[in-house]
């Protein structure tokens, strides 16, 4: 098995396909379950043990991920309201559907859409956190996480 | 029949006694304090840090000695004595609150580069490309298996009372191993082959494995030569002509990511208990940012980013520019960690922060 960022989708999966509306706790909830339902496709890369805050325009959704699921899945009204660790994935609405739109249309990422691509400029999305060791969990966990937005594609996701 | 020596002969003694149901037994009894421990798998299976606990959990600030070669937390008969093979064996020096975590962290996180890298995807590129890929990798070749080296050699200094530390670095120096293998691996596989090697990389690895110590070697060779290679796979992903590439620095990115978050710790470790010697990190990072600085701009560093970063031999100096940013995002990153680990390197960072080539007219 290679780690190729678009050759993965489609793990055990089945049953009806989710619909959710982005963003939304409901939606990340989706993902949750597609996660564990994929779940073997997350053990190759290892478990994780961080906390994302997902920026969208001024929204804030907070992902805990522990082992080779998701622990909770939040709504805050602050960025303060987030747990003490954690680091932040941050864009317009716009670049985070084209990411989302992107990985559906092509069961995952063409080059320029995954996570590396499109954070490393700071722009369309951004990385950022409370400081720098937090945000190097997103390096550290990196393959899980670009593997959960991947699990994207099993979404039919409305704005 | 050639006569026996002694051990042998006191052997066979011992097995006559055996013969006779004579056991001694003693080891059963012998290490009661440590005796009817339990440990929970959670729910990633059984962690280091879940059977750290206890009486296994009592890590001495200055190594015993006579535990010589003895797992710590076991019974020591009096006969022990030590051979004297560690000689880091001050807690201070060494060690940091997060290195069992890591160490389930890495061993659960491993990758090899014979099944997991998309070799298949491999594809022709124009020369120019191919040319800036295969130079990249004879850099990155040539850096990681120094990486290797040095880790072990410290590695095997280390006394055995801090297992977590030395468990941690053996899974960083398999990390160098399968880096230097990668790159290699990539510069041999497309139809280019390994280009020129970098004196002033040279330079900075001379620095490295002449650094006099532990924690000025890990500020150096993690802090700043690793938090530096980070970045750059960070943005290797993002100038990668292919997904084999793309796949190859994301793999990195996570180990580097692992290595830089025990160095961070470790360096406030360290200087929380010895404040006293900032000056000597300060001072081995004056010369590792220099040697830094002129490796950077090397031809043969910066030109192979540029072409990739302008996509082309004909754009290079859109490249230049696209790789300010990467060198200005090295330095914050490189200089955000160190506030972490305590020591405010701004005021004192002998390279500029960013690279001036809007004054340069680029």
């Amino acid at each position: 098995m290679n780690l190729a960022s678009g050759q993965l989708m489609g793990g055990a999966g089945g049953g009806e396909e989710k619909t959710a509306v982005f963003p939304s706790v409901e939606w990340f909830e989706k993902l949750a379950e597609v996660m564990l339902e994929n779940e073997a496709s997350y053990r190759r890369f290892g478990p994780l043990d961080c906390t994302l805050v997902a920026v969208v325009d001024d929204q804030f959704f907070e992902v805990t991920f522990l082992g080779y699921g998701v622990e909770s899945v939040r709504h805050l009204y602050a960025l303060s309201d987030a747990a003490p660790s954690h680091f932040i994935l941050q864009g317009p609405l716009a670049a985070w559907r084209e990411m989302l739109e992107n990985i559906r249309a092509n069961a995952g990422p063409d080059l320029e859409h995954t996570l590396g691509s499109l954070t490393f400029r700071d722009e369309p999305l951004r990385i950022d956190g409370p400081d720098q060791l937090e945000i190097d969990a997103f390096y550290r966990y990196h393959e899980s996480l670009q593997r959960f937005f991947n699990d994207t594609a099993e979404i039919d996701t409305t704005y | 029949m050639a006569r026996h020596t002694t051990i042998v002969d006191t052997g066979l003694d011992r097995l006559r006694e055996m013969a006779r149901g004579n056991f001694s037994l003693a080891w059963m009894d012998s290490n009661p304090s440590g005796w009817g421990h339990t440990s929970v798998p959670g729910p990633v299976g059984l962690r280091l840090v879940d059977v750290e606990t206890g009486h296994y959990a009592k890590i001495p600030e200055r190594a015993s000695g006579r535990a010589g070669l003895a797992p710590r937390g076991s019974y020591l008969p009096e006969t022990i004595t030590s051979p004297g093979f560690y000689d880091l064996n001050d807690r201070s020096l060494l060690w940091s609150d997060n290195a069992a975590g890591l160490y389930d962290e890495a061993v659960t996180r491993q990758w090899n580069s014979v099944t997991d890298i998309p070799w298949d995807l491999l594809q022709e590129l124009p020369a120019d490309l191919e040319k800036a890929l295969c130079q990249m990798c004879t850099g990155l070749a040539g850096i990681e298996m120094v990486a290797d080296d040095v880790t072990a050699r410290w590695m095997s200094r280390i006394d055995r009372d801090f297992h977590e530390v030395k468990l941690f670095l053996a899974t960083q120096v398999m990390d160098e191993a399968r880096h230097t293998d990668v790159f290699r691996k990539r510069a041999l596989a497309n139809g280019g082959g390994l280009l020129m090697d970098s004196p002033c990389q040279q330079q900075l690895l001379s620095a490295v494995i002449q650094a006099p110590d532990y924690t000025t070697a890990g500020a150096l060779m993690h802090i700043l030569c690793e938090g530096f290679s980070l970045t750059l796979f960070h943005a290797g992903e993002f100038l990668a002509p292919t997904e084999v590439e793309k796949t190859i620095f994301r793999l990195c990115m996570q180990d580097e990511g692992r290595h830089l978050a025990y160095a961070v710790r470790h360096l406030e470790w360290f200087l929380r208990h010895h404040p006293e010697r900032a000056e000597e990190i300060h001072s081995i990072l004056d010369v590792g940012e220099q040697a830094m600085f002129q490796l950077t701009l090397e031809p043969q560093t910066i030109e192979p980013r540029a072409i990739l970063g302008g996509g082309g031999l004909h754009d290079i100096q859109l490249g230049i520019s696209r790789l300010a940013f990467l060198y200005a995002r090295q330095v914050r990153d490189y200089l955000r960690r160190l506030k972490i680990a305590g020591l405010d390197r701004e005021p004192r960072i002998s390279i500029p922060v960013e690279l001036p080539l809007k004054s340069l007219g680029i």
